[in-house]
């Protein structure tokens, strides 16, 4: 007997519902782990790369209290870096999806997401595009 | 004073091109960016479940590309003397496999100046391709740079 592991599909996905992570602090191990594997380093010393904390808010939107999302593909992102991340400082996220579009195969949906740091100040945010796939019939 | 080997607001112009170095992803790369991001999806761990996808096998974070190219150019031009990192639109438009090559060429596409007359917003357009020529991931992204300084 084989159980399929829950997952979350795009009739499943709620228009306007917001998704809150738990938060993480980016250490200096964060920054060198991910200096060592893109090639990719910050501006100057004590500054998280900053592109890190996008990748990072893609770990975090799987912590969520749902299923994980049937992503088939991700097609695409806007993103908007507000004001520099620095080293100790601690990030959550939030996201909305604000948009659904049934296709022939799977559905496209859009996410709103912002990083917010421990003051609650949006320091990154933008919108992720997204293939998902619809309940197997 | 102006560092010297760094590209400044002045120094660039519309039309500039770069192109990086050559990089294969592989396995552990794709490992090491799921346990530095924690984005475990199946799309990047699980090759079991992905033989009847529609890629057939694992394939790499698009941000693992994304942030592997960026380090790729850094290696392909003499640096800007950038102040900020505004933001980026990108799209995603073929998979990175395990093994295939990446590179990126870039070309600057635009140049403003801003409220503050000691730097200015620098546009790149960038184009990821494979070994096989084809274009994996695109996109443009926004630097504010530094002007000289007299």
């Amino acid at each position: 007997m084989s159980v399929a592991a829950p997952r979350f599909y795009f009739e499943d996905v709620v228009l306007q519902g917001v998704l809150e992570t738990p938060a993480m602090t980016v250490t200096e191990a964060h920054v060198a782990l991910y200096a060592g594997l893109t090639g990719d380093a910050a501006r100057e010393h004590g500054l998280v790369p900053d592109l890190l904390p996008l990748c990072l808010t893609t770990g975090l939107g799987w912590r969520v209290p749902q299923p994980p999302l049937a992503v088939l593909a991700f097609m695409g992102f806007e993103w908007l870096v507000d004001s520099p991340l620095r080293v100790g400082d601690t990030i959550h996220s939030r996201s909305k999806t604000t948009l659904k579009r049934s296709m022939k195969e799977g559905g496209v949906i859009i996410e709103e997401r912002q990083v917010i740091n421990q003051r609650g100040e949006v320091v990154q945010h933008g919108k992720f595009t997204f293939l998902v796939a619809k309940r197997p019939a | 004073m102006s560092e010297p080997g760094r590209q400044y607001f002045e120094d660039i112009q519309v039309g500039d091109e770069y192109l990086s170095p050559g990089r294969t992803v592989t396995e552990a790369d794709i490992v090491a960016f799921a346990g530095l991001s924690g984005d475990y999806n199946v799309l990047h761990t699980d090759a079991e479940f992905m033989k009847s996808s529609i890629f057939g096998e694992r394939i790499a974070h698009g941000l693992l590309g994304l942030a592997i190219q960026s380090g790729l150019l850094t290696r392909g031009m003499q640096p800007y003397a950038t102040l900020a990192f505004v933001g980026l639109r990108w799209k995603f438009k073929n998979p990175v496999k395990i093994g295939d090559t990446i590179r990126v060429r870039a070309k600057v596409v635009a140049k403003k100046e801003t409220s503050k007359p000691d730097r200015g917003l620098v546009t790149v357009e960038r184009t990821v391709v494979n070994q096989r020529g084809e274009v994996v991931q695109e996109g443009e992204t926004d630097l504010i740079v530094e002007r000289r300084r007299a």
